[in-house]
Parts: structure tokens; sequence; C-alpha cells
């Protein structure tokens, strides 16, 4: 296996640890949209960062299918209209695929600028279905969400690569 | 070092699936499918409900700290103590006891008169007393989630108010939650009467220029409107009931090469902030059904008689 080099090798992720981080992401989103900022348009969706992060880190687990999943599911929350989020989390999955093998060559600050682009495109697809479909323009302060999505990358990742960071049993001779 | 131990497990050469973008086109299609299908033709709602019942655990578990942080606040509030508070709710409700005490009085006369008219009673509208979850997140529209729903019996377009005035309709129902379009909404319209003048008018949504305000539109340039006065509503709706303020004229525009003028209200009800709320029953439900049609009269062949 090629490997940037300083990178560290990973212990195999738990499934159960992919799910429970999305469904706390979705918690998290919600509570933050009811808690903190309400419907401010520059508010930065975590769910489709720990999202795009787990299509980048685990292809073949989580996909387009999930993403479309979460989406309906934000889309019913937020009262928006049904397969707004759906269809952008679904082109961020996508895109995400695409990318995936170039990101892991880059450490975790070049990771953000790299993504940054994917979280534009999905906001963009949000606002121009909610434009074409007439629920009207959010407001400029949407071009701040794709860079505050981008900004979480680095700790989100740190987060969720710390439990395939521990070593099974590390001692003296085995640090890994 | 066995494979199973390496967090990259090598890639499945054979049985991946259909290609990425294949699946893309797939999902986009299904995306747009259901889009339309909300958008279009309401198709969606059984989807809708389903996935709110789905979603209303992790809805229910995400609300504890809000509603910890609410009383929380409340508890703190009352500690450190309102006196300005309480005074001026004393006063608010000195003066809204003689108006109660007038009211008493105008519904007995009014009894009255409407017997004497031999006019239709209004009945005593039966409400719910609900409270706001959280403001839909979807910055281009306004509504806002109430806690109560179709289990509890609330009705598909019931007006909802608050203390103040009209904060907007149920526009859609849930199992357990329900969502409320407000009167601020774009897409929003209500019929009101200028409670100084007695016309009619129908105030839309308007989110364009300023955010929580409304437009009262199709006023004549010359029309008799003036800044402060109160718009209620007017009760030709089937929906409202008549005479709950909906919202105060804030700005007058008329241009000389317009023939309608522009008038900017703000909402009497507190449309961002309000808490507890009262769902009414929507008028409709009583009125007289809409009569028939007259039968078309066919021009006689013939001259007059057959």
């Amino acid at each position: 296996m090629i490997m940037r080099p300083g990178q560290r090798l990973l212990m195999p992720v738990n499934p159960g640890f992919v799910w429970l981080t999305l469904l706390l992401a979705l918690l998290v989103h919600m509570l933050a949209n009811m808690l903190l900022w309400g419907r401010a348009a520059w508010a930065p969706d975590l769910l489709s960062v720990v999202l795009v992060f787990w299509t980048v880190h685990q292809t073949r687990r989580v996909g387009m299918t999930v993403a479309f999943a979460a989406g309906l599911l934000v889309d019913v929350h937020q009262a928006s209209l049904l397969g707004q989020h759906a269809l952008a989390y679904v082109v961020l999955s996508y895109s995400a695929i695409m990318v995936h093998r170039r990101l892991r060559w880059f450490s975790e600050m070049d990771q953000a600028l790299q993504v940054f682009p994917l979280f534009a495109l999905a906001h963009a697809v949000e606002v121009l279905l909610s434009l074409v479909v007439g629920g009207g323009f959010p407001g400029w302060w949407v071009l701040l969400a794709p860079v505050a999505e981008a900004l979480l990358w680095p700790p989100v990742s740190l987060l969720l690569l710390a439990p395939q960071r521990r070593a099974p049993d590390p001692d003296e001779n085995r640090p890994l | 070092m066995a494979r199973a131990t390496l967090g990259r497990e090598p890639p499945a050469f054979f049985r991946q699936g259909p290609s990425a973008f294949s699946r893309l086109l797939v999902f986009t299609a299904l995306a747009l499918l259901v889009l339309v299908a909300d958008v279009r033709f309401q198709m969606m709602e059984p989807l809708r409900a389903a996935l709110s019942v789905l979603l209303y655990p992790v809805q229910w578990l995400a609300l504890r700290p809000v509603l910890l942080l609410e009383s929380a606040k409340s508890t703190l509030g009352a500690i450190t103590g309102n006196e300005g508070d309480l005074k001026s709710l004393r006063q608010q409700l000195a003066t809204q006891s003689h108006r109660a005490n007038l009211a008493e009085q105008l519904l007995l006369e009014n009894r009255r008169l409407r017997e004497l008219l031999h006019l239709q009673q209004r009945l005593e509208r039966p409400a719910l007393a609900a409270q706001v979850l959280y403001d839909a997140a979807d910055p281009s529209s306004h509504k806002v989630i109430l806690d109560k729903g179709e289990v509890q019996g609330l009705r598909l377009g019931a007006p909802v108010v608050d203390e103040f005035g009209v904060l907007g309709q149920v526009t859609r129902l849930f199992p357990r939650v329900s969502e409320v379009t407000l009167v601020t909404d774009r897409d929003h319209a209500i019929p009101v009467q200028n409670a100084r003048t007695g016309a009619r008018g129908v105030a839309y949504g308007n989110t364009s220029s300023h955010a929580d305000a409304l437009e009262l539109r199709f006023m004549a340039a010359n029309a008799d409107v003036a800044v402060g006065d109160l718009l209620t509503t007017s009760g030709v709706d089937g929906v409202y009931p008549p005479g709950l303020p909906v919202a105060r004229v804030e700005k007058v525009e008329r241009r000389t090469d317009a023939v309608f003028a522009r008038i900017y209200c703000v909402p009497v009800a507190l449309v961002a902030g309000a808490l507890q709320v009262l769902v009414l029953e929507p008028v409709g439900a009583d009125a007289p059904a809409r009569p028939e049609p007259a039968p078309e009269i066919k021009p006689a062949r013939n001259g007059g008689r057959r």
C-alpha cells in the first residue's frame, strides 16, 4: 500500500461508529438549527461535513444511498422542498467519491482547501433548486456556509479518525 | 501483518455494483422526481409524514437541551426578579380587564342586536394551546414547527394566533408535530380590513425588502391608508375569524407613475419570538355551503316557445 510520508497506519473502522457519528451529526445539526442560529443562511451544515468525511474514508460503506436518505431527513426537518437537500447531498457524495483517492495524499489543512469546492457546489445546487422552484434567494450570507464547512473539516477529521489511530495493544516495542 | 488489521481494505475488483456516475444519475433522477411530485402534485405528504415519524425520536432527543435551557432561562429570570416586567404586565392587565368588561357588555349588546336581526349567532371557537418547537431552518421561507399534531386534533388550515395577533396558518400536518406558515412568508396571503376606514385588502408576506414584514398590495395610489393604521382580519376568507389584529402600517409610498401604492406593514404578533401560541378552529368548517350554481339557461331556439 502506498501512503504519503508521515501518514499513520489506521485500524479498521468500527461500522457502528460510522453510523453513530452520522446520527450524532444529524442531531447536532438539528440542535444547532433550533438553538443557535435558526434560519441563518451562513450556518455550516455539520451533517454534510461528516457525510463527505465518511464517503472519502469509507467509500464502500457510506455512499450516495446514505446521502440521499440523510438529505430526505434534513428536508423533512427543515420543512424545505422535499428532495432539495437530497439532491445536494447526492452531488456532494458523488464529488467526494471522485476525489477520495487524491484527497488522502494531503494533510488535513490541504484537504480543507480541496473539499471547499465540493461544499460550494452542494450549496449552489440547493440555492439553484430553491430559485427554480420558487423558494426565493436566501441572501448573500449563504456564501459563507461552504467556508465554514471547509473550516470544520480539519477538526472533524481529527476527531473521527481518532478511534482508528489507537493501537490495539500498544507497548514499548509496538508503538504503531 | 494480517490483512484485516489495516484500515484500508484493498478495493474489490469485482462486484463493485453500478459505477458512481450511473448511481449519481439514478439518485439525481429520483431526487428530482420527489421534488416535482412534492411541489407540483403534492403527492409526497405520506412520505413526509412517515419520515417525520422516523425523525421524531431524534427530534425529541435534540429538543431536551433546548427545553432545559429555556426552563433555566425562565428560572433565572424569575430569580433575578422582573419588577419592571411585572409592573408593565399589571398595567396591561388593568387596561385589558377594562377592555374585557367592555367586551362583555358589547357581547351582550351584540347578541341582542343579532337576535333582533335574526342573524346567525357566532359560535365560540374551541382553541388549542401549543408551543413553538423551532424555526424551520430553510432560509428562504418563514415557517415554525409546533408541538401539536394530528393526534391532538389539529386541522389543516387552522389559524394560529399569539397574545398580540395573527401568527400564521397550519400548512402541514404530521402525526405529532405541525408546520405553521407565518404571515411574513412570501407564499402567504391574508385578507385584512383597515380598522380605521373599513377598507378591505390582502396583505402578502414580504421577505424581499426587509426581513419580517408584510405588504398590502393592490391598494389604489390614492387609497386612504395612513402610517399607523391597524389591519385586522376581515373574515371573508373562511379561515380566520374576523377582527384579529394582523399588522400595523409602517410606510406608505405613493408614486405618480404607479397605479398602486406600496404599503409596508409590520406584523403585530411576535413573528420572530412567539413561544406559546393558540391554534383556532378554521371558520370555514361551519360556514354555510356554497350555493349550487344556478342551472344555465340555454337560449331557446326558434323564437320563444316550443
